[in-house]
This record gives structure tokens, C-alpha cells and sequence, in this order.
């Protein structure tokens, strides 16, 4: 997918120095463009407390989803008793919809592994995995390729940079559904065990990969560390937008004319960056966070882009893609649809999951195909209630978005589809078709 | 009826002084974790069936484990050492649930029901081959369970049996593992695959009753297969790339552009008839 040239003056962090997609990232071009400097600076002049220091001034958090303060992650891990500790960089990009992950990992896999040594410096782990979906060969192939040649050149591996360094990176392809990319579900498929997530606390950062202190990063904001280290914390926490720091990668698609994947000071306005994507004149609806994200109306389109706004606005950063739905769009089809994907990907560990999850697709089916019954709306709410409440998994305490944000923002689609049986875009067709069919 | 039995209030007596007697008698409840019993040498705990060096079960069908067990849950069969007599301990099959396929089978007879053929010998040499290069480790089971499936096309039950009797690991957690990944599957290769997408942007262009008409038309969900075996439903993914082109479609691996869901019924119904020719875009 292509990368969107910013018409404003953004800063480049993350995509600095991301080549061309057919040109090979090699460790030369990546060294001549400053790659890995920061590293060998960090090893060599800072302290691992140091850098986390760093990292936790620059207000870097978590660009995953859930928005985690990184610096924080990282001490956590860092203050366990003494053991084996790992750093897992989480570029499994479980939204089918989306490749901002693998696109970065593809144009620059040396910013990701260096973000991801200097993690493992700063926690003190001799061990690191980047879990890549299979489906991305390219993506794992020019990591492989980087490995290597960082190894080879004496980054990496034993005893690397006269002794200092100590750390092997293992590129691991795994395959699986959406939930997957759910950090804990991620360590038990690194550590070959059934895809479920786990309770927490204990979070990972305490008993995570093998039951060692572990910190799961997304390689968004692991690409971002070296430029923070390099350019100290208050440069990188000067670029964001209201209050945010650092810029995020984007993705957006949809009803407009250019889809592609832009970088953004994180705070950017909704609007802003659909402008720059050539977005229709009147939006119906925008779907902010892949599968499990929420719809906000064109007019709510102001809202920042940062976790917090987001959560305040009853959506979430989830995949950081940007759906943009015309008039063709209906609002009651779409997160009904969304409802039961999750539903078909949930793991059924928890049983408002499992079983709450297959109801609410069921309203959202009766919804659609013109035959509501009459507790629906208020069984919706409270199911959406105790599936959040009882939630072991972002999946699960996610998985209500889209039909929530929909009765939230579109309640008079709602009101059409459920008191009147007809669909204002004319997607569904109510009443004609027998339930269940018209999907 | 005795004498004592005729006099009045012996009745009563015995009651009382059984209650009496048995409240003055020691107690032998074993406060478990605190004091553990002294557990007989033969103990083994999990019940497993050996198997020798060349693959064949050493259970000789004596019975003297079954005729030993104290609570009786050794219900065993098989035939006798000459491979003559078919013989049996245990309750006398009077339910039907003993006629069923598991009940026949742990009985040592032959299991008329064709799914079956699904515990029929396959040649274990690949997977043999697989196993020694992955330390025959079950923390590599992942590893082990994709390449078995890249070798067989699917998970034969013979290959995961196989593989718990070499690694160790519990048939049932082998299992656990192969069913929570999507990737793994238990059916043999069918004939034909389709991919649907099922992210946002394929949705938002009707991805949903794409998928919905493939599912009505096949008789399966995502990632089944349909009853007469032929085709298979899966899911790719498109990472939004489809913007435009209609949801992402594959029809074995031939993508698809604006394809409606009657389109969609029509190639499925095709391709369970056997004509592919048709499904290919114009």
C-alpha cells in the first residue's frame, strides 16, 4: 500500500527513513541514514535506567492499541528479581484490513530491531522475538536479512560491540486469527500452547514468555525509540498534538480517493487527516480501530487521534486504521457484520465472550432483517455491559464497539432498521428476506 | 427369626450400639495434604497402554489389571494372544452407548461408521522425519503440528496419536492446540478453495453477504468444508488493499473483483458441481 505524501508540514519519525517498497533495506543504507547509531551510543554512554528515563519523558506509549505508557512497561519489567527476560516485538498485525505494521517492517526492519535492542537493553534482556504474520514474507524476509547483517557487522549476537551487547533476535512467523494479536495470546503461541489469553495481573511485564518478566511491544513504538534516543525526549514529545507526543503511522481507506498509510503527529484531527486522503465531500460514518473500532460521525470528525480522545468519544485506537463509509454504507450492517467476525475470532475462553458475543450478532442479525423483538435494545446494553465487565482480553472488552458506538452516534439508522423495518442506504432489506440471510 | 430378634427394644439396641461403636472406633480419614498414605509399590497413577519397539501394543489382554483395580474402571476388550476369541472385561454391554463408535472401538471391533477412516493407518515416515528434526519436543508443537499439515494436507488422527506417543504431550492438549489455530484443520484437501476477506474495508463493500451467499450455497461456516467434501471456505486477508475493487475473493486462488452475492452463489454452486471452468472471471 502506498504512502501518502503529508500536505502539511509533518514531522517524519517513524518513516524518516523508510526506502522505496522494492528497494532492499540493507544495513549500510540503513548505518548511512544514522540507523543503529543510537544504539551503539546507548550501550556505550547510558545506562539502561538512562534510557528508559528517556523513553518515559518522550510520553512514548504503546501504539498497539491500548496506549500504554512505554517507558512505564519498561521499568516494570525492568525492577523484577533478576532472571531471564525477553522483549517481544508484536508485529503481528491481526486486523486483516491492515498493513501499517508490515509495511514499516518491510521499508525499514532496522529502526524495529533497534528499537527493540534498545529495549532489550534497557530491561536487560539477552533474548528478543519479532513475531511477523506468515502471511508477511517480505516482512520477515528483510528482518531475517537485517538480523543478520547486524550480526555479522557486530551489533548483534555474543559478546557484540566490544562486549557489551549481548542479545539474539529470533524472527518468528505465526499464524492464527485476530485474537492473536492480543499480547498474551501472542506469548502462548511463541510459547507453541493454545491460543487463549490469560488473566491479568500477573501481567507479562511480571510473568509473561516462559513465565519470565517480558515486555510486549507493538514494532510501531519500537521503531520510534532510536529517534527518541537520538533526538532526547523533549523533541519527540514536542511533535504530537494537544497534550500527545510522538507521531503514528495511519492507514486509511474507504470511500476516499487516494487509500494509503500517512504519518501523523498522534492528536492530529480526524479531519486533517482525511482531507489529505481525498475523502468524499459528506462521510457518512468513520470507522476508527479495524474489526473491533467504533463508527464516529462526520461531524464528531474533529475528534483528536490519540487513545485518550478516542476512549472519551467510546472508541479506541485499536489497528490505527481509518475507515471512511459514504452514503452506500449502513451503519446497522456493518456492525453487525463486525459483531459476528469477532464473534467467529473470539477464542471462547470466557463466556460472555463465547456465548454473549453470538447473541449480540444475533440482535444485530434481527436488527437487519426487520424482526427486533422488543427487549432487544435493553438486552443489547446489557450484554455489551457484561461482556466488557467480565473481559479477559482486549477482543472481548472491544468486541462491543461497533454496535454501541452505532446506537450511540447513527441511533436514528437504528430507530429506522428496528421500529419502522427499512434501511435509509438500502443495504439490508427487512421483512423481504428470511432472518439470517440477509447479511 | 431368633429369639433376640423377638425381644422388645433389641432393635433399638442394635442401633444404638452400632452408632456407639463406630464413635468410639478410631478414625480413618487421611488429612490428605498433611499426612499422605503409604500407596502401594505396583501404584502408577495414569492408565497408558505400552507399546514395544516395534509399535505393537504389550498389553497381553490378561486382565489382571482390570481384575485388580479397585473401583472397577478398567473396562477393557480386545482378542485373546492366538487372535482368535474377541474378549471382554467389564459391565455386559447393555446401553446402546456401548454400540457406539468410541465404545466399539476401545472394544477391540471393527467400526462400521466410514468417519473412521479418519484413525486408518498413514505412512508415518514423513512424520517421523518431522519429529526428529524438532527434538520431538512438545514445546515446538506449533512447528510440528503446520509442517505435519503441510506434509498430510491435513491433521490425519493417526499423525496426531503418533505424535503424543513420541513427544509425550497429552493427545488432548495436541489436540486443544491444533483446534484454537486457524490455520490447522482435520479434513482431508478439498477440491476447490475459497477465500473471502473479512476485514472493515471488504465488509464496507459487501464482503458480509459475499461470504453469507458462499455459506448458504457451501453448507458450511468459514473454514469448514462443505458437506460433499469438494470445497473449502477460508478466510484471506486483504490488508485493505481491496478499496474500490469490491471485497477480496478468491476462487482457488484467483481473485475476484465487484463480485455480488448471487455471483457468489453461482460460483459456489459450480464449483460443487464440478464445473470450474464457469467460476473463472470473464
Amino acid at each position: 500500500m502506498r504512502i501518502l505524501e503529508p500536505t502539511q508540514d509533518w514531522p517524519s519519525v517513524l518513516l524518516a527513513r523508510a526506502g522505496e517498497a522494492a528497494e532492499e533495506p540493507t544495513l549500510g543504507r540503513a548505518e548511512a541514514a544514522g540507523g543503529w547509531a543510537s544504539f551503539r551510543r546507548a550501550v556505550t554512554a547510558l545506562s539502561p535506567d538512562e534510557v528508559t528515563r528517556i523513553v518515559a519523558e518522550s510520553g512514548l506509549r504503546g501504539r498497539g492499541g491500548a496506549g500504554y505508557p512505554t517507558g512505564r512497561k519498561w521499568r516494570a519489567c525492568a525492577q523484577q528479581p533478576p532472571s531471564a527476560r525477553f522483549v517481544v516485538a508484536n508485529g503481528f498485525e491481526a486486523d486483516p484490513g491492515a498493513q501499517l505494521d508490515r509495511t514499516l517492517m518491510e521499508r525499514d526492519p532496522h529502526a524495529v530491531l533497534e528499537g527493540l535492542a534498545l529495549a532489550a537493553y534497557a530491561v536487560g534482556a539477552t533474548q528478543a522475538y519479532v513475531a511477523v504474520k506468515s502471511s508477511a514474507t517480505l516482512a520477515a524476509r528483510r528482518l531475517r536479512e537485517a538480523v543478520q547483517q547486524a550480526e555479522e557487522q557486530g551489533i548483534l549476537g555474543t559478546r557484540a560491540i566490544d562486549g557489551r551487547v549481548d542479545l539474539h533476535v529470533e524472527i518468528r512467523e505465526v499464524q492464527g486469527g485476530f485474537v492473536v494479536g492480543e499480547e498474551t495470546v501472542l506469548l502462548r503461541a511463541l510459547e507453541n500452547k493454545r491460543a487463549q489469553p490469560d488473566q491479568r495481573p500477573p501481567y507479562p511485564t511480571e510473568r509473561g514468555l516462559f513465565d519470565r518478566p517480558t515486555v510486549v511491544n507493538n514494532v510501531e513504538t519500537l521503531a520510534a525509540v532510536p529517534w527518541i534516543v537520538a533526538h532526547g525526549a523533549a523533541a519527540y514529545a514536542g511533535l504530537g498534538v494537544g497534550g500527545q507526543s510522538g507521531t503514528t503511522l495511519l492507514q486509511v481507506s474507504g470511500a476516499v480517493q487516494t487509500p494509503g498509510i500517512v504519518e501523523v503527529p498522534l492528536g492530529t484531527a480526524l479531519t486533517e487527516v482525511l482531507a489529505l486522503a481525498g475523502s468524499v465531500e459528506a462521510p457518512k460514518a468513520v470507522l476508527v480501530g479495524g474489526p473491533s473500532g467504533a463508527f464516529l460521525p462526520p461531524d464528531g470528525s474533529a475528534v483528536g487521534l490519540d487513545p485518550d480522545r478516542l476512549g472519551e468519544a467510546g472508541a479506541i485506537w485499536g489497528s490505527g486504521t481509518v475507515l471512511v463509509a459514504d452514503e452506500h454504507a449502513c451503519i446497522v450492517d456493518m456492525a453487525s457484520l463486525m459483531t459476528r467476525y469477532l464473534n467467529d475470532e473470539a477464542c471462547g475462553k470466557t463466556i460472555p465472550c463465547r456465548i454473549g458475543l453470538r447473541r449480540l450478532a444475533e440482535i444485530g442479525d434481527r436488527f437487519t432483517s426487520g424482526r427486533p423483538r422488543p427487549t432487544d435494545r435493553q438486552l443489547l446494553d446489557d450484554l455489551c455491559a457484561d461482556t466488557r465487565d467480565a473481559a479477559l482480553c482486549a477482543l472481548e472488552s472491544t468486541a462491543t464497539n461497533p454496535l454501541l458506538s452505532g446506537m450511540r452516534y447513527f441511533a436514528s439508522e437504528f430507530e429506522a432498521h428496528i421500529v419502522r423495518g427499512e434501511c435509509p442506504a438500502g443495504v439490508c432489506q427487512p421483512l423481504r428476506v428470511a432472518a439470517g440471510a440477509a447479511r | 427369626m431368633s429369639f433376640m430378634d423377638r425381644l422388645p427394644g433389641w432393635g433399638l439396641f442394635k442401633g444404638v450400639s452400632f452408632g456407639v461403636v463406630q464413635m468410639l472406633r478410631p478414625k480413618v480419614t487421611v488429612q490428605y495434604p498433611e499426612e499422605i498414605v503409604d500407596i502401594s509399590p505396583h501404584h502408577r497413577g495414569r492408565l497408558l497402554l505400552l507399546y514395544d519397539e516395534f509399535g505393537t501394543l504389550k498389553c497381553e489382554t490378561c486382565f489382571q489389571c482390570a481384575a485388580a483395580c479397585p473401583i472397577e474402571c478398567i473396562d477393557m476388550g480386545g482378542v485373546d494372544t492366538k487372535n482368535r476369541f474377541h474378549v471382554h472385561w467389564g459391565p455386559a454391554e447393555q446401553y446402546a452407548e456401548r454400540r457406539e463408535e468410541s465404545a466399539l472401538r476401545r472394544s477391540g471391533r471393527t467400526v462400521p461408521d466410514r468417519s473412521f477412516s479418519a484413525w486408518q493407518g498413514i505412512d508415518l515416515a514423513p512424520l517421523d522425519a518431522i519429529l526428529t528434526e524438532e527434538d520431538h519436543s512438545p514445546r515446538k508443537m506449533l512447528r510440528i503440528l503446520e509442517r505435519t499439515q503441510e506434509t498430510y494436507g491435513h491433521l490425519p488422527v493417526a499423525a496426531i496419536q503418533h505424535i503424543s506417543h513420541k513427544t509425550g504431550a497429552w493427545y488432548s492438549e495436541i489436540y486443544g492446540i491444533a483446534t484454537s489455530y486457524r490455520q490447522l484443520r482435520f479434513q482431508p484437501v478439498a477440491a476447490h478453495e475459497l477465500a473471502v476477506c473479512r476485514c472493515t474495508v471488504c465488509t464496507l463493500q459487501g464482503g458480509g453477504r459475499v461470504l453469507a451467499a458462499f455459506e448458504a450455497a457451501l453448507g458450511t461456516g468459514v473454514e469448514g468444508v462443505s458437506p460433499d467434501g469438494r470445497v473449502r471456505l477460508l478466510t484471506v486477508d486483504c490488508g485493505g488493499e481491496s478499496s474500490g475493487t469490491g471485497p477480496r475473493v478468491l476462487v482457488d486462488g484467483v481473485a475476484q473483483t465487484r463480485l455480488t452475492a448471487e455471483r457468489a452463489t453461482e460460483i459456489a454452486a459450480h464449483l460443487r458441481s464440478g464445473h470450474l471452468a464457469d467460476s473463472r472471471p470473464a
